[in-house]
């Protein structure tokens, strides 16, 4: 409706309480636990029985990804590892929405614009924990860091992977990933004091420097999106390759972020904040979450077609793995990640009420997370843990753990700052947003 | 729209949008209940103003689609499981994934050509149409609210002052 | 409500009314043609001539006039078929994308570039007939049943999806470009003195009486439109990649084709919409619609896309190395040193390098520039096709067989061809048919106009018909 909206109170401060701190904590000590609980089953072979009858027929021997050396301790870090890359990306999906809506100048945005801007700073914890993993357990997790490979003449050696060396050698890709987090996060920080700058001082000068370093991130993010890709994800299936990639895995990184930011926007607003974003900032929020999950689909599916339609040994053995692979276990979150990511939010979220209903987006929401979660699980795992893997409480516990700690973060930034830029020049277009 | 015959309306000119859409409100809530709107560019919230209930095109459009959807795995499926199955570069005689693009390709036509066609069918709208319009204007700069005099129980002067308070321009008189 | 903040650029200059907009675009479309016109259409007509008699002779004579050989059996056919379909990818990106991103310089452009968009597909599917040598059984392409003495059509073919994803996109666009031009259609109606004219715009019209009930069902039509219409303009493209892209041809066969060519297709079709929309405000006198803000924002486009293309380029190269496969590696080593190894450094400069340029504040917001810089992309873009097509089927597993693409004088005029078959359809819109959305220009003048008017409504010129005859319940 054009009607006069009411327009509520800009000064808004979130508290971060006692009671969800309490929360939080006992949420990261389940998991905590639960990975214990989970490692020491591990650690004493419960549920392996099954796997050493496929071990004995030799698949894994010889095979890329899968090693020798099996421990427990390599499903502790491909979960470690399988988490870092989401939370990654989820946290530097907010900097790269809101580098784009600066460029794109989008008016409705700037009344949510805080919650974004409050995800990228975990970045520093997800860059030490991916450093220190990759430092502790990069030979469990990382096929191509054995020096074996690299010997010519020598019994292991692989003259494929060999031949990636100038691409894939420890010090390089530590420096790449020193970098990604290094540049993501200072120019978040950069953008970040803009912001805060703009609240105390007004202006519009901010908001083109704000511009200007967020066309600066977008230029860095176009590559390193899609190099982190790589590094973080593809090369644990060190043989395989796909142009693809990259643009995959940043729409899964989107889509995930995007349905974080809608979910701190509803719950927030549950709580009594945000009084100014009305139904029309929510529609446009769902609006995103449905374009970019069928974006997600269309990457996806683009990727799978093309192998499966070519059928070249070396790239079909890729899904060959995820389909009846290591017993068929990966099947199953196969087909979770394609309906999650692509049925479910295309259904709930289809129709203009569903994305004004808080219920169906957070339901939507839920399900998006869930389900690109499952998206790298399945681009992890089976190159990892191959056929040791599963679905158990050191998952759960692993998720839990790296959740709380990603809402502690993003809590404490959000309580660093008023809840809405309150001198962004295009609020006022925001405050009268009515689609 | 069925053509009203014999009838005798009172037709409001406005200069601009805003106060159209104001005017809308007021003249309503005097109680004239208006024929409808007529206006040279779609102005944000005029239908709600008027009352007008939601348009259902979204579901003709996602029955439409539905359709051709059906339609193509349908063809797909018959011709090459069953009329004459052949594999072709490996693939089963039905292999799925190779199916969505056409798939795709024929749900967005049906829905396209089908929503369109309704939208067409549903406001009485074809080449050979007659249009019945208050004013030539409203098609170029102006805007105008016609109240159809048979339908109010109140006098026409009533009903003029009413449209000249509120903010029109001129009040003419059109008889069908 | 227009809320509008300070800080963006306003989209129409000049204090325009609403009458004044009609006026400014009817203005073209009620008058007789201009001298540039008559001259361009005279130009486009003869080179159509000149075209159609060589398209003829290559059906009469066979493909046997085209420079393929056993190695290159693809050259020129598909890569200006691959480029048409390309530019033609820029208005319903703008008439729908943009729609959808609520982007409001949109409302200039829309109308040529769509227009423009249908024109292109036209072209593009000439050359799919012309490479079918037998036009006249281009309706074996069709799903029929096996009568006709063959079998069905193979739906595992990207051909096949091909003739499917051209066919839904071309109805579709023609479509929504038709349904936008209907409230226009009926402006140039009610305006209208001559019996004649009167007479067609109103059958043309479909007799829209512009209701606030219409118009309300009509934007939501227009929104779904737009929303199907989305991933149609992505699923065109991404079909005109898999013809290649499900090939196990090294240089084809990589699977960021789809939203590589998307990307690219954008590109073009954008490059094309500003030459076209630089010639048109200049000619029509439309420099307020058509602003430095309309063109400055294009351009921004242009660089983000250019920019796209860039990685995809770098990305293709580096798994070429990557993937450890030596053809693939060989195919991109050939491309960049090999025969071809022009073709490639063009699309390079042109299609990564020259929109970089636009980075400067100078040049992008420079009519001169702008114009120049599009051509380049368009040039460069036409490589990128040719580099893809030609260099990798020139030089395959056998080097026995390998070859050398030499254009004929008949690929070269089967392509002049399509250049005058493209303006002469455009010059015909631009001449009877409004080139600027009246309506969604109107209806964006009050938020977005650098000065308002004191009265928005403003005064319609030229003389009306009080009582025209198609009005059949006047008194």
């Amino acid at each position: 409706m054009a009607s006069v909206h009411a327009i509520p109170s800009l000064d808004e401060q979130y508290e971060f309480t006692a009671e969800a701190k309490r929360r939080l904590i006992i949420g990261g000590v389940v998991g905590v636990a639960l990975v214990a609980i989970g490692s020491f089953l591990l650690a004493s072979g419960v549920g392996e029985h099954a796997h050493e009858a496929v071990q004995g027929h030799g698949l894994s021997e010889g095979h890329e990804g899968a090693h020798g050396h099996y421990t427990w301790m390599t499903r502790f870090w491909a979960n470690v590892w399988v988490n870092s890359v989401y939370f990654t990306g989820i946290a530097v999906a907010g900097m790269f929405f809101l580098s784009y809506n600066y460029l794109a100048q989008a008016g409705w945005s700037s009344v949510i614009k805080r919650i974004p801007e409050a995800m990228p700073a975990f970045l520093p914890v997800m860059g030490i924990i991916m450093l220190a993993t990759f430092l502790i357990a990069g030979h469990d997790l990382f096929h191509w860091t054995h020096a074996e490979l690299y010997v010519k003449g020598g019994e292991g050696y692989d003259p494929i992977i060999a031949g990636k060396k100038g691409f894939l050698n420890t010090p390089f890709f530590l420096g790449r990933m020193i970098f990604y987090f290094v540049s993501w996060y200072f120019l978040w920080r950069i953008l970040r004091n803009y912001s805060l700058q703009e609240d105390l001082n007004g202006g519009t000068e901010y908001y083109y420097k704000s511009m200007k370093f967020g066309v600066v991130f977008l230029v860095i993010f176009a590559v390193t999106s899609s190099t982190a890709a790589w590094d973080l994800i593809m090369s644990i299936d060190t043989h395989w390759f796909s142009t693809m990639f990259g643009w995959y895995t940043l729409a899964s990184w989107h889509v995930a972020g995007l349905a974080t930011m809608t979910l701190v926007v509803v719950m927030l607003k549950e709580q009594g904040y945000l009084q100014a974003v009305n139904q029309s900032h929510l529609h446009d929020l769902g609006k995103f979450i449905f374009a970019f999950s069928i974006f997600w689909t269309y990457v996806w599916f683009a990727q799978f077609m093309l192998i499966y339609y070519a059928n070249l040994p070396e790239e079909t053995i890729y899904y060959r793995e995820r389909f009846s692979g290591y017993g068929g276990i990966y099947l199953a979150p196969f087909f979770v990640n394609l309906f999650l990511n692509f049925v479910f939010p295309f259904l709930v979220l289809m129709t203009r009420d569903a994305k004004r209903t808080t219920v169906l987006l957070k339901v939507a929401c839920w399900g998006v997370l869930v389900g690109h979660y499952f998206d790298f699980y399945t681009n992890i795992m089976p190159g990892t843990v191959g056929e040791h893997g599963g679905f158990g409480p050191i998952e759960f516990g692993m998720i839990l753990i790296f959740a709380c700690a990603f809402i502690w973060s993003v809590s404490t930034q959000l309580t660093k700052a008023n809840l809405i830029a309150k001198n962004h020049p295009l609020l006022e277009e925001a405050l009268h947003h009515d689609i | 729209m069925a053509t009203p015959v014999n009838s005798k309306f009172l037709v409001g000119i406005f200069d601009d949008d805003d106060v159209v859409l104001k005017a809308v409100r007021e003249v309503r809530e005097s109680g004239v209940r208006i024929h409808e709107v007529y206006t040279p560019f779609p102005i944000h919230g005029l239908d709600v103003a008027l009352g007008h209930p939601r348009s259902r095109l979204g579901i003709a459009a996602f029955m439409f689609g539905l359709t051709g959807c059906i339609t193509a795995l349908l063809l797909m499926s018959y011709t090459e499981k069953f009329d004459w199955p052949m594999v072709v570069g490996g693939k089963d005689s039905f292999s799925f994934p190779i199916y969505i693009p056409i798939t795709f390709e024929l749900t967005v036509l049906f829905t396209a050509l089908g929503m369109v066609a309704t939208f067409i069918i549903s406001n009485n709208m074809g080449p050979t149409v007659k249009p019945l319009m208050f004013d030539l204007r409203t098609t170029d700069n102006k805007f105008a609210m016609a109240i159809d005099l048979e339908k109010n129980s109140l006098q026409e002067t009533a009903i003029e002052s009413i449209l000249k308070q509120s903010g029109a321009a001129e009040v003419n008189v059109k008889q069908f | 409500m227009h809320i509008t903040s300070a800080v963006r650029t306003p989209l129409v200059s000049g204090g325009k009314t609403y009458a004044d907009v009609t006026e400014d675009v009817c203005r073209q479309v009620e008058g007789k043609p201009t001298r540039e016109w008559t001259i361009a259409f005279t130009i486009s007509a003869l080179v159509l001539v000149y075209g159609s008699a060589c398209v003829f002779y290559t059906w009469w004579e066979g493909l046997g006039v085209w420079g393929l050989n056993k190695t290159v059996g693809w050259a020129w056919d598909i890569t200006n078929f691959v480029w048409w379909v390309g530019i033609g990818h820029a208005g319903t990106l703008i008439s729908a994308i943009l729609l959808l991103f609520r982007q409001k310089w949109r409302t200039s452009v829309n109308r040529a570039a769509e227009a423009m968009t249908i024109f292109a597909v036209v072209c593009a599917a000439m050359f799919i007939f012309m490479h079918m040598g037998r036009p006249w059984m281009a309706y074996w392409a069709l799903p029929l049943p096996n009568t006709f003495g063959s079998l069905w059509v193979n739906f595992k073919s990207p051909l096949v999806w091909d003739v499917f994803a051209i066919s839904t996109y071309f109805t579709v666009s023609l479509v929504f470009w038709y349904m936008g031009l209907v409230p226009d259609l009926a402006t140039i109606r009610d305006r209208a003195r001559s019996k004649v004219s009167r007479y067609i715009y109103g059958a043309l019209s479909l007799g829209w009486n512009g209701s606030a009930k219409t118009w309300a069902r009509y934007e939501y039509m227009s929104l779904i439109l737009a929303g199907i219409s989305t991933p149609l303009v992505l699923s065109v493209h991404t079909i005109v990649s898999m013809d290649f892209a499900t090939s196990v041809i090294p240089g084809w066969h990589t699977t960021i084709f789809p939203p590589y060519f998307v990307a690219g297709a954008i590109f073009s079709g954008f490059a094309m919409v500003q030459n076209l929309m630089l010639i048109i405000r200049v000619v029509f006198k439309l420099e307020d619609y058509i602003t430095t803000e309309h063109i400055e924002s294009m351009n921004k486009i242009i660089t983000l896309t250019g920019s796209i293309v860039g990685v995809a380029y770098i990305t293709e190269f580096f798994i070429a190395w990557y993937s450890g496969s030596e053809f693939e590696s060989y195919a991109f080593i050939n491309r960049a040193s090999g025969p071809y190894w022009w073709a490639y450094w063009a699309m390079m400069t042109c299609n990564v390098i020259s929109p970089q340029l636009f980075w400067s504040k100078t040049i992008r917001t420079s009519v001169v520039w702008t114009f120049v810089l599009s051509v380049v992309v368009n040039i460069g873009m036409w490589f990128e096709r040719f580099v893809i097509i030609v260099t990798s089927l020139h030089r395959d597993y056998l080097p026995s067989s390998w070859a050398m693409f030499h254009p004929t004088l008949f690929d070269i005029s089967d392509y002049i061809f399509s250049f005058g078959l493209f303006f002469t359809l455009f010059l015909l819109f631009a001449k009877f048919l409004p080139v600027v959305n009246m309506a969604e220009v109107k209806a964006i003048i009050k938020s977005s106009s650098e000065k308002l008017p004191q009265s928005v409504s403003g005064v319609a010129k030229g003389e009306r018909v009080t009582n025209p005859t198609f009005n059949k319940n006047v008194d």
